[in-house]
């Protein structure tokens, strides 16, 4: 999905921008290798599944990329006790938000104001709402975009892979995405984005194990939070810069 | 009989002249383009399917979506256009106003008299308004009353705040509770001797109007609030309706029907793109800058001298950004951010005037700075998929992607500085409609080009610093600042379209028709009964939020239209 650019994506936009500006051997002085996943990771597929826009396999492929992206404990030994793209169910997002028309109300915009999780009994959120002519054209023509992206896309991925994406290893795997194919990598990991840390309502973030990942309330209304859980400190939370944050910070760190 | 007005845009500037225009007795009918949002509007807490609900505003809920509603970008006439979003607003009921950050600062002294007070700068039409600071004051007191701002007045810093915009009365609540990064922030900046305060801002610290108090969900600027604690236009909005104007939503006007000096209806298509035509005695433009210089150019209304959509203007932003290790700064919670410093909006701030004076210039300004704020995870988790191109282009992706995630450097342990700053007027900068791009209905759409000049590059590159060193004073392990809005100086912000959010000029006022468009009650200057009630008729972009100065510019010229006939 075309990122929007507005007031609150302009710091990290202006971040990437930054970037653009730094010599390569900067770059190349914040970039280091990390190790190479080993193997291919076990894990189990739910039987039985059915999507309104997938068909078995590409699903499979979608399902094993994203988990790629962001990994969970069985894609990536170091996010033990860390759910990923395969725990929050972001193959089923992605098949939702592909098939989103072909259900009425269409699957875009979910209902307000109000979920059941934060003091409302009627989960509001669960009833889409319907869609304006102007968006009906503007979502028929994104979405079979989309659709054809991701035909070709797996189509793509099991070439690279000699057959069938889903049998390499988890780092063969990597190796080829990291390739970004057609753009298809960066349209996946936009996608495993949204369907890992949105409402669940759009289909992903199953139990809520995006936002549990990353300390994030989600939606707070109508309960909201009280003055004080506003204007006082939560208190010291130490980062200690290790790893890709480190690196981060130093890209940070030359700015002009 | 009753008079009818057909007022074109139910967001700040059309809801509040539907407001005057319907209790002066006329038939006020509204067109708003885009979806209406809620129920029951002249109720009075209306039903609202806006919610805290971060895809669904990235999937355009209340933007105009660029695949059917697409505008045009140039930096310059000889730069390659970009088509897609540009310095959208919701077009939807209510307008701009849905999901502003509800800030509602006014306008200086010298922004009224600018000519008169600042001087000429060479290249830039500098002008004084029809109307100077105390002539617009009561209505800046009205505005503030029907809409709830709530702030301290006696807390707004003597100098440079009350001295270039002085208040006679306290505002109509208090302020709501202080956001723990904004104070952190402020705290910097007392450090090095500038001013913070609670910034004015129309959202409710208790209840008002039978709206209740704000409860913090942190889905603030950006967002629809949920809960009606931040009305903005819905506020007049209610008004007219109660005064019996009908409104009309998904009903897009395309043409302002005339007959020599008077306008005399419009045309408008419904939101299946059929065409009707209503007749009016009167006829409001109010689709902010863009969209009524396109509405007036698809008209075809008279322009002798070539003035329509020239001097748009959209204030240039520094962002910047300061990053805490030893802390989280929960800025999710709560309002956008709750401080910001006025310092940087005066022209005598120290060492401006010599900076100014290097740079060829008789003075220059920034405007005000905002104290706090953050992104959301899906923004948030786009920044590292971004960084991690760079810092990882082996592996973009994985264990990596989720480490950053939970670490939340560019989240939860940021707080943003926003510096919003002046434009000047320039000819060059001008929406005009492009030759070949057309929306989903067939109509062409709005090309924008539009870059910084020679006044605005010095003063960011004198200003943009200080926005780090007040980072830094405040603790920040990180502190960095980027323009938004690129320029030869600021090269980094290249690919960037204006994505401000502050839209102004393209209709300027002023007596003069051979340099302005309407007259200084808003009156297009050809068409007797053709009025512009929206930012597009601000001669200078001020240094603050438009929004306040464009609801009590529209209320002034909206009062004189009904007395007037």
């Amino acid at each position: 999905m075309t990122i929007v650019p507005r007031r609150q994506v302009l710091k990290s936009a202006g971040l990437a921008g930054l970037a653009i500006l730094l010599p390569p051997e900067v770059l190349a002085a914040c970039s280091a290798t990390s190790a190479p996943a080993k193997g291919k990771p076990p894990h189990r597929r739910v039987g039985g599944r059915t999507w309104l826009v997938f068909d078995a396999h590409e699903a499979d492929v979608v399902e094993d990329a994203t988990a790629r992206l962001i990994p969970g404990p069985q894609d990536d030994p170091s996010e033990a006790g860390h759910p990923g793209a395969r725990e929050a169910n972001v193959t089923r997002y992605i098949d939702t938000v592909l098939g989103a028309l072909t259900i009425m109300p269409a699957k875009i915009f979910a209902g307000g104001p109000f979920s059941d999780r934060a003091g409302s009994k009627l989960d509001d959120m669960a009833s889409f709402l319907g869609l304006t002519p102007a968006q009906t054209h503007a979502w028929t023509r994104r979405l079979a975009t989309f659709r054809g992206q991701y035909r070709q896309g797996v189509k793509t991925l099991d070439k690279i892979a000699g057959g069938d994406f889903t049998s390499l290893s988890g780092a063969r795997m990597d190796a080829i995405l990291a390739q970004d194919p057609g753009g298809f990598m960066t349209l996946l990991f936009g996608h495993a984005i949204e369907g890992m840390y949105s409402v669940p309502e759009y289909g992903g973030n199953a139990g809520l194990v995006g936002w549990h990942e990353i300390d994030w309330p989600g939606d707070q209304q109508p309960r909201g939070f009280t003055d004080a859980e506003v204007s006082l400190s939560d208190g010291p939370d130490a980062y200690v810069p290790a790893g890709i944050g480190k690196q981060l910070i130093k890209l940070l760190g030359i700015s002009p | 009989m009753s008079q009818r007005a057909l007022v074109v845009g139910s967001g700040a500037g059309g809801s509040v002249a539907a407001m005057v225009l319907a209790r002066a007795g006329f038939d006020v009918t509204i067109f708003e383009k885009g979806a209406n949002y809620f129920t029951d509007l002249a109720s009075d807490r209306p039903g609202t399917v806006f919610s805290n609900d971060e895809l669904k505003m990235d999937r355009y809920f209340s933007l105009p979506d660029p695949s059917s509603e697409p505008r045009v970008y140039r930096s310059s006439p000889q730069a390659p256009p970009i088509t897609g979003a540009v310095q959208d607003l919701p077009q939807t009921v209510g307008g701009g106003s849905v999901h502003w950050d509800a800030k509602t600062p006014r306008f200086w002294d010298i922004d009224f008299k600018k000519l008169s007070m600042l001087g000429p700068v060479r290249g830039a039409n500098i002008a004084d308004w029809p109307f100077d600071y105390d002539e617009i004051s009561p209505y800046y007191d009205q505005v503030e009353e029907l809409i709830g701002v709530a702030g301290d007045v006696h807390l707004f810093p003597a100098d440079p705040t009350l001295a270039h915009a002085p208040r006679s009365r306290p505002l109509p609540m208090p302020a709501g509770p202080p956001q723990y990064s904004s104070a952190l922030v402020s705290e910097g900046c007392r450090r090095v001797g500038l001013h913070p305060f609670i910034a004015p801002m129309a959202i409710n610290s208790r209840s008002y109007a039978g709206r209740p108090a704000c409860n913090n969900c942190g889905f603030c600027s950006g967002y629809g609030c949920p809960i009606q604690a931040r009305v903005g236009a819905l506020a007049p909005l209610r008004e007219a309706l109660r005064a019996g104007a009908e409104l009309r939503s998904g009903a897009m006007v395309v043409k302002v029907d005339t007959n020599g000096r008077k306008a005399t209806g419009v045309t408008w298509l419904d939101a299946q793109n059929k065409p009707h035509t209503e007749t009016g005695d009167i006829v409001v433009l109010a689709a902010l800058s863009i969209e009524t210089v396109r509405l007036a150019l698809l008209s075809g209304l008279p322009d002798p001298y070539d003035l329509a959509g020239r001097q748009l203007m959209f204030h240039w932003f520094t962002e910047g950004s300061g990053i805490f290790f030893s802390e989280r700064l929960h800025n999710y919670r709560g309002r956008d951010h709750t401080h910001d410093i006025d310092d940087f909006a005066d022209p005598d701030f120290p060492g401006a005037r010599k900076a100014a004076k290097a740079a060829g210039l008789p003075y220059f300004r920034a405007g005000k700075c905002e104290l706090g704020g953050t992104q959301r995870p899906l923004d948030e988790a786009r920044s590292y998929q971004e960084v991690l191109r760079l810092l990882a282009p082996q592996k973009p992706f994985g264990a990596d992607f989720k480490q950053l995630m939970r670490a939340s450097l560019l989240r939860d342990r940021l707080c943003g500085v926003e510096l919003i700053a002046e434009d000047l007027p320039y000819a060059t900068n001008r929406v005009d409609l492009d030759p070949s791009v057309r929306d989903w209905r067939g109509i062409p759409v709005a090309r924008i080009t539009y870059g910084p000049g020679p006044s605005e590059i010095a003063a960011q590159a004198f200003y943009l610093p200080w926005v780090v060193k007040l980072l830094k004073a405040a603790g920040a392990d990180v502190a960095i600042a980027v323009p938004e809005i690129a320029s030869t100086r600021f090269p980094i912000a290249q690919d960037q379209v204006p994505a401000t959010e502050h839209v102004m000029g393209g209709m300027p006022m002023g007596a003069d028709p051979r340099t302005s468009v309407t007259d200084g009650q808003g009156r297009h200057h050809h068409l007797d009964n053709l009025f512009v009630a929206d930012g597009a008729v601000f001669p200078s972009s001020g240094g603050h939020n438009p929004t306040l100065t464009i609801m009590a510019t529209a209320l002034r010229q909206a009062t004189i239209w009904a007395g007037a006939d």
